[in-house]
């Protein structure tokens, strides 16, 4: 049986193409796909509630913070023991004179995936609680605009470079501090998967 | 409020064309030198690609190659065909289909940078081991954020305002 056009729903315009098209209601498995770009519009999200989203922005929020406060390796050089923690890159850059290449680091790996996910919990509280607070439009598109700079996942993969570089100069330990990071970044990749966008825009206008 | 479309399109031929001038640099110029008792190294971003390769760790030498060597001359490419296609009718979802590529595989050649950072962190051991950021990494750091600002500045939506389709 086919997807039932959603009568009430105004009209929108894909992002892409500004072709214009009218929600459906989705049934599991199903994806509403622009016909003129073939861009995703939407896809079912019935199975996931916003309180899960919430629940899993609230984890990314806690890791990010043990993510920040833990090493996350140790290099030893005959003896001599060095570690860690994700600002200890941004001091370097600094100390070194490259302050824009450490602001550039501290804004990627720090300051955008807090304020993402900061937003993230304040824009879904109300909607979870149905209520309104002010802010709430700007939030969604500061969320939209700082999604592509959460780039924690890219981090992880530069560590593991890393420390195979390193190993070639002293013995590198994997500190809990990676482990942290890790699953940041798995919890925001999730969440970029499932972050029901269309829905979340619909409930912000009304909120509005 | 977005600007208009000339705006947009002169914005990104001009973040394409100084991502395209610093380029060069971003390969020539040593990002990091690494320093080890009896061994000095200065290392380009080829360089690096080629010094993991050489020891056999040819995983994350591809890696490096990929994120740092290929998407961001993949980049300059597209984004530049993109803006010299800009206005005709033709391969319309085609070229979208590149700015999707564009802008889910833009933000990884950070890995570069964020790999700088964390070995800057650890690498400071005087006499035993140093590493130290290089004026290289500023060229390829400067490559990359114009080809992110440049995408940013693209409305892949300027393709389809002559399509027919």
């Amino acid at each position: 049986m086919p997807s039932r056009l959603h009568d009430s729903a105004p009209w929108r315009t894909c992002p892409d193409c500004d072709a214009p098209y009218r929600r459906h209601l989705l049934r599991p498995r199903e994806k509403l796909v622009c016909r003129r770009c073939g861009v995703r519009l939407s896809s079912y999200q019935g199975g996931v509630s916003l309180q899960a989203i919430l629940a899993l922005a609230f984890t990314g929020l806690l890791l990010l913070l043990m993510a920040n406060t833990s090493p996350i390796m140790t290099f030893d050089v005959a003896g001599r023991i060095q570690s860690n923690l994700v600002i200890t890159g941004v001091q370097g850059l600094v100390q070194q004179g490259y302050g824009v290449l450490a602001l550039l680091v501290f804004f990627c790996s720090i300051l955008a995936p807090a304020l993402y996910l900061l937003l993230l919990i304040y824009a879904l509280v109300p909607l979870v609680l149905g209520m309104s607070w002010p802010g709430l439009g700007f939030s969604g598109r500061l969320i939209l605009f700082l999604a592509p700079w959460n780039l924690v996942p890219v981090f992880i993969v530069a560590c593991g470079i890393a420390v195979v570089r390193l190993e070639l100069m002293g013995r590198v330990v994997w500190q809990s501090g990676a482990l942290y990071a890790l699953l940041l970044s798995v919890c925001c990749l999730v969440l970029g998967r499932i972050f029901p966008r269309e829905r979340v825009e619909i409930l912000l206008e009304e909120a509005r | 409020m977005k600007s208009p479309d000339h705006i947009r399109r002169g914005r990104a031929w001009a973040l394409i064309l100084t991502g395209a001038i610093l380029y060069a640099p971003a390969n020539l110029v040593p990002v990091m030198t690494m320093t080890i008792p009896g061994h000095h190294d200065k290392l380009t971003v080829w360089g690096g690609v080629v010094e993991l390769y050489e020891v056999g760790l040819w995983p994350a030498s591809v890696v490096v190659f990929l994120a740092s060597i290929c998407v961001p001359l993949f980049k300059l490419i597209s984004i530049g065909l993109l803006l010299i296609m800009d206005g005709s009718p033709h391969y319309c979802l085609e070229r979208t289909k590149v700015f999707r590529v564009i802008e889910t595989i833009g933000t990884w050649s950070m890995v570069d940078i964020f790999l700088l950072s964390v070995l800057v962190a650890v690498g400071q051991m005087k006499l035993l081991a140093s590493i130290e950021a290089q004026p290289g990494a500023i060229f390829f750091a400067g490559v990359l954020m114009c080809t992110i600002f440049a995408t940013h500045n693209y409305d892949v939506r300027m393709i389809w305002r002559n399509s027919t389709r």
